[in-house]
């Protein structure tokens, strides 16, 4: 027992070192050649490629034959198998293309989106994968995935149509190159693009108080909440104000204390200054104030360790006081009770919400460069951005699971609406819009199931508020972006790890100016010039 | 028939290392390993200038060093109780109750922690109540991440670890233990001389391979016990390397980080085993 046998032991030292590191075993050599950037033109088209012939370029079929695509998707919670969506299976007889899914639930979907690029082993296409600029540009650039432009204009009338309507769309989708690498989802529909404020009518009713208008009155409604048993249990099992997690708690009020979240992140732009407010005096006063909250035990105490599902659930079971939701499907079992307010006025007056841009979700459906087809691919991926093909992807089929009402607007089916299993589950089974961030375009017309009598009332109590202009999240070039991603690494786990630790007592706001150093520290000041230098471009 | 191991290791153990250079590259898949460009030590120098570098490396280092503390002898000492205890019916259920902990999955021990410790209706808070302390909301403060991550994992681990010192233990040679009793050695000192020295080769080669992956703390626990409240106690060298690595896909950035925890981990293992070897004289080479 002296010593073990010398080779073994030898070989698993090296093992246990080995077991750390990521082995990724790809070389340039064996990999696949990054496809040739077409130059603004439409890829392969009019050169002899096998599609000339197959592809229709108006109408349906889209193919002559039936091809087949590789398409890996993000699946949600309440989506079910892609392969067995009644509205995919309608689109796969409509258009002659057989979609081959490769779906993965949320759970572990980033990794497998960074393995499938790291490992170079891509699918045709990417549908709901949340592609970010970064990704986009970096997998772009190296011929990964393919420009789209060209394709766009040739193949894709709808979503050209709806760029041409909405300029912006076009600034913010667009790489420094040049090149659209990726798809929004396109979202003019208002309601779809703010966190509702939502107040227990209810309960104010029980407490005798109105709808707060201030931040003092917050404090004396959720304070009422608490100790007058609004639902009148006996108990004191009332949470008077929740929300899915902190950063969007901070969100959802930031607007109250003049903070606005301009170009996808913490950002002010006041004349045509870009502000990162992490640093700001208003961000330390709506932490002091939710400390006051939290201290109170007005917050939800279990707001930073509660998972989304957890929110979900208090939601549905009327738990709560005062919240932010984007829409009322977690509780349309109670929605008489609730009802949207507007923002309160914060100490220093201001009064606003914040929303995101038109195109809401960056990246939802990408081309690779191993796809054979990407005329046919962006004609497929064209239809759901028309009227039409938008109602078909959200509603399914007229008759089956839609009907249309007197109005013109769909409406689900009975069956749908009053499913046992909840809408959005139901939903999620014949189509993969519920959950978010599908290559879609939401607009009044086909949004009745996000968009009910209760937000609509909710989102136009928010709307005086709203900023007169929304900025989407810039696009940088690949070593800019780099070096943004880099310093947002350190300093957005920094704000949010310090947020919680001022919002829930264990650092005191003496320390601000140590917080406040800290980031001056991780070079705050380098990151807001890359985006003062990503908006001047965009002026 | 060495072949088969050897082609085994070549393949799947030596083979992948050769993707340890994207540490000193900047990867990028399409232009695969080779063909990205070389950037020297510069992951490396971002990561020893990161914010984060000195609480990451303290919080790994600590927790390594509180599991070597108090993790380590717990077993040892449970195989020396189970030893000496009398009714072999006894002795079989001690053992069972210690060592089923071990199958039940990470994902249900967190669970479990989370239920128990919850400040309203965990039940040890409950207990807390009962005795009039403040309940405590041990997961959401840093100051006691550690004690709960080390305390459930000597609960997890205690009885499955000890099963092999319990049979380091019967092989002691039983006449060594009759010839301490007729020398008047009461069971303590049984314990010191006889069984202690017998097992003692064991405890070294056990110890020296903790210590082979000392940097390595049980990253998926962690990772499920995090949040954004006890971070500063949680935030470990190998769950940065999933952050940045796996979401972010940061791919070598977190190679460099990987590497240089392996390279710690692998000069422990050099220095530990040739003290063993000159001190303890039992070595694993």
């Amino acid at each position: 027992m002296k010593t073990l046998q010398k080779g073994l032991s030898v070989s698993l030292a090296v093992a246990l070192m080995s077991t750390a590191l990521l082995a990724c075993n790809t070389d340039s050599a064996e990999g696949p050649e990054p496809a040739p950037q077409s130059e603004g033109g439409s890829a392969g088209n009019g050169d002899g490629s096998a599609e000339g012939e197959l592809l229709n370029k108006e109408g349906f079929p889209i193919v002559n034959e039936p091809i087949s695509l590789k398409m890996f998707a993000r699946k949600a919670p309440p989506n079910g198998p892609y392969e067995d969506m009644l509205m995919f299976k309608e689109y796969e007889k409509m258009t002659g293309i057989d979609i081959v899914w490769e779906d993965v639930p949320d759970e572990g979907f980033a990794e497998r989106k960074n393995l499938l690029f790291a490992s170079n082993e891509l699918p045709d296409a990417l549908y709901k994968a949340g592609i970010t600029p970064l990704e986009a540009i970096r997998y772009g650039s190296s011929g990964m995935l393919i420009p789209l432009e060209g394709l766009l204009d040739s193949y894709a009338p709808n979503i050209t149509a709806l760029l041409e309507q909405y300029p912006e769309i076009r600034a913010s989708i667009t790489a420094p190159d040049g090149h659209i690498y990726a798809l929004p989802a396109i979202l003019t529909l208002g309601a779809a693009r703010t966190n509702k404020h939502w107040m227990n009518m209810a309960w104010l009713d029980a407490v005798n108080l109105e709808a707060p208008e201030t931040h003092e009155d917050v404090v004396e409604v959720l304070r009422a909440f608490r100790d007058g048993d609004p639902n009148g249990n006996g108990q004191q099992d009332e949470i008077p104000l929740s929300t899915w997690n902190l950063p969007d708690l901070i969100n959802s009020m930031s607007g109250s204390f003049g903070l606005q979240t301009q170009m996808g992140y913490r950002i002010n732009i006041e004349g045509d200054k870009v502000d990162l407010w992490i640093e700001d005096d208003r961000f330390k006063q709506l932490l002091e104030f939710l400390h006051q909250l939290y201290s109170e035990k007005l917050i939800d105490q279990e707001l930073l360790t509660h998972t989304g599902a957890d929110y979900v659930a208090k939601m549905g079971e009327g738990k709560l006081g005062y919240f932010f939701n984007q829409a009322s499907d977690p509780f349309v079992n109670r929605k008489e009770d609730y009802a949207g307010i507007a923002p309160f006025v914060g100490p220093n007056g201001d009064r606003m919400v914040n929303g995101s841009p038109v195109a809401r979700d960056f990246g939802t459906f990408a081309i690779t460069s191993v796809n054979k087809y990407p005329e046919a691919t962006m004609r497929w991926i064209d239809y759901f951005f028309s009227e039409e093909g938008s109602i078909f992807m959200r509603y399914g089929i007229e008759g089956e699971t839609f009907d249309f009402q007197p109005d013109g607007k769909p409406e689900y089916t009975e069956a749908i609406l009053t499913d046992p299993r909840g809408t959005g589950v139901t939903i999620g089974q014949f189509t993969p819009w519920p959950g978010g961030g599908s290559p879609q375009y939401v607009n009044v017309n086909n949004a009745s199931a996000i968009n009910p009598p209760e937000v609509q009332a909710a989102q136009e109590a928010l709307d005086p508020y709203l900023p007169d202009k929304i900025y989407g999240a810039p696009m940088f070039d690949e070593q800019t972006a780099k070096e943004v991603n880099t310093l947002r690494q350190d300093i957005d786990a920094f704000v949010d790890e310090s947020a919680a630790k001022f919002v829930t007592g264990a650092l005191s706001f003496d320390k601000w100016g140590e917080y406040v150093g800290t980031l001056n520290k991780m070079n705050l000041e380098q990151l807001q010039k890359f985006y003062q230098d990503a908006y001047d471009k965009t002026k | 028939m060495l072949l088969i191991p050897m082609a085994w290791y070549i393949l799947f153990q030596y083979g992948p290392m050769y993707g340890l250079q994207i540490a000193f590259r900047d990867f990028n898949p399409a232009r695969g390993i080779t063909g990205s460009e070389w950037v020297g030590f510069e992951n490396f120098d971002r990561f020893f200038s990161s914010y984060y570098f000195g609480r990451l490396l303290w919080n790994t280092v600590s927790i390594s060093i509180y599991s070597l503390l108090f993790a380590f002898p717990i077993p040892i000492l449970l195989a020396l109780l189970i030893n000496e205890m009398k009714g072999e019916r006894y002795k079989k259920l001690l053992q069972n109750v210690t060592y089923m902990p071990h199958f039940i999955s990470v994902v249900v021990i967190v669970g479990m922690l989370q239920l128990f410790l919850n400040p309203q209706a965990g039940f040890v808070n409950f207990a807390l109540k009962e005795v009039g302390i403040e309940p405590v909301a041990f997961l959401e403060k840093a100051e006691w991440f550690k004690t709960v991550f080390i305390g459930s994992n000597i609960w997890q681990n205690m009885g499955w670890q000890s099963i092999i010192y319990i049979a380091a233990l019967a092989g002691v040679n039983p006449q060594l233990y009759e010839a301490a009793k007729i020398d008047g050695a009461g069971r303590w000192q049984r314990i010191r001389h006889v069984s202690l020295p017998g097992i003692f080769p064991i405890i070294v080669i056990l110890l020296i391979l903790d210590i082979g992956h000392f940097m390595n703390v049980g990253f998926e626990k962690i990772l499920l016990m995090q949040n954004s409240l006890n971070k500063d106690a949680s935030d470990v060298i190998q769950t940065f390397v999933y952050q940045n690595g796996i979401l972010q896909g940061d791919f070598s950035y977190s190679a460099a980080i990987g590497l240089f925890n392996s390279v710690i981990n692998f000069a422990l293992l050099v220095l530990i085993n040739r003290y063993a070897r000159k001190k303890a004289e039992t070595s694993l080479w």
